[in-house]
């Protein structure tokens, strides 16, 4: 058989052979998995990727909430376009496509067409130094320049673009590139609350969503910890740790209420209520963290 | 012995590509239980299960919005079984006791950390990639 060819084969069935293994490894259980199994045969095993799966809402809800509450739309507390020059390491780079990314949803919401443009142009940019550039492509360019005056097109072409990265960086065992991207996300979306908490004309709402952030914060940590001892990740995840701290002292009140399922339109009402109580000094002390962990991220 | 660290290599590099391509077709299907309606949250959560292995995400969701949950195992429909609980484990949603639905919305009345929990329905099929997607209604 032509050499490489052969190689070709045996290769395949190598990993046949792994895929089998890994297949049926379900099977080949220990004696003290069996034991354990004896033990709690009602449990079923916790399946843990890097601990747990972390989802962490969409910062274009942050803003959606804003416009809600009568927020004015402010320019000046986004990321200028020119700031992606100043990002040269992997971990900037891949912070602040989630920061623009953010900026993106705030300025769609806001119906700002001409800067939805230059946001979409430069997270092409910055996707293609990260490697992503199948999400950002020159397709969707065009599709978004010629969808300007439908928001929800936009909206929507964001987020599978979002999704799309996410998917990628994956596939491709980068899971620390888009927790990191997640991550930036967020930080813009509670920098953009943090604006508002004394301008908007319901503020109450405004701070309760930030005082709602406590868990979000929390995973946000479990999520980047893995990768902590990497370069440009321990500085980072000890300024989100600080943050943590304030947050600790958010008080967080639940009551279940039993939800109500509606069979023929599936659908479920959670009707469990919940709030955040921040107190102003924790407030303040938060919104200083925020400004100064953002700026960091940014400058 | 060269040859075969290098076989061995090359199975390990192409068995994480085949396990990701199997997730890929899978939420590429999955992703059509997501109308127009709704917006994406921006991530694609997967996790690769073993037969009686359970996935375990941790999510908050705000209230004053209706999110759609997609959950999709295999190429057919109704493959996962997911289950919604609050922090304090209330169940508060099965897709089991709505014939396996693949997707659900969820109106959220208050904010909620939850977690959602995926399994593998099928008790012959041993192992597969569970897709779990987000999406809110604007």
């Amino acid at each position: 058989m032509y050499k490489p060819l052969r190689f070709f084969y045996t290769a395949v069935f190598f990993s046949a052979v792994s895929i089998a293994f890994w297949s049926c490894s379900g099977n080949t259980k220990s004696e003290l998995e069996q034991e354990a199994e004896k033990l709690d045969s009602n449990k079923s095993n916790l399946i843990n990727i890097n601990g747990t799966l972390f989802c962490i809402p969409s910062p274009l809800q942050t803003s959606m909430l804003l416009k809600q509450s009568g927020a004015k739309y402010n320019k000046t507390i986004l990321n200028p376009a020119a700031n992606i020059s100043k990002y040269s390491t992997s971990v900037k780079k891949a912070l602040n496509l989630g920061v623009y990314g953010a900026d993106l949803g705030y300025v769609i919401l806001y119906q700002q067409t001409q800067d939805a443009l230059a946001y979409m142009s430069i997270l092409k940019k910055l996707g293609d130094d990260v490697g992503i550039s199948g999400a950002f492509d020159e397709a969707l360019l065009k599709r978004f320049e010629k969808n300007l005056s439908v928001q929800d097109s936009l909206m929507a072409m964001s987020g599978e673009a979002f999704r799309n990265t996410d998917a990628f960086l994956k596939n491709n065992d980068r899971m620390d590139a888009s927790a990191l991207i997640v991550a930036g996300g967020w930080i813009e979306s509670v920098y953009f609350i943090s604006n508002y908490t004394s301008s908007a004309s319901d503020k109450s709402k405004i701070i309760q969503r930030l005082g709602e952030q406590k868990s979000t914060l929390d995973n946000l940590i479990k999520m980047l910890t893995p990768y902590y001892q990497q370069e440009g990740y321990t500085e980072f995840i000890d300024a989100l740790t600080d943050l943590a701290s304030d947050f600790d002292q958010v008080e967080m009140k639940y009551t279940y209420v039993k939800p109500e399922h509606d069979e023929a339109n599936k659908i479920t009402t959670i009707k469990s209520t919940s709030s955040a109580l921040v107190a102003p000094e924790v407030l303040t002390s938060i919104i200083n963290k925020i400004t100064k962990l953002r700026n960091s991220v940014t400058q | 012995m060269k040859k075969f660290i290098l076989l061995l290599a090359i199975s390990i590099w192409i068995l994480p590509a085949t396990l990701h391509a199997q997730c890929d077709t899978i939420a590429s299907l999955c992703v059509k239980n997501l109308t127009a309606k709704y917006i994406s949250d921006g991530q694609q959560y997967r996790a690769l299960l073993l037969s009686k292995e359970v996935a375990e995400f941790n999510a908050t969701f705000y209230g004053g919005t209706t999110y759609r949950l997609a959950a999709c195992s295999g190429l057919k429909d109704g493959s996962l079984e997911f289950r919604v609980f609050d922090k304090q484990r209330n169940l508060l949603f099965t897709n089991i006791e709505h014939k396996n639905a693949p997707y659900w919305d969820f109106k959220f009345e208050s904010t909620m950390d939850c977690i959602i929990e995926a399994q593998l329905i099928d008790p012959n099929v041993k192992s597969g990639c569970a897709v779990l997607l987000i999406s809110f209604k604007k």
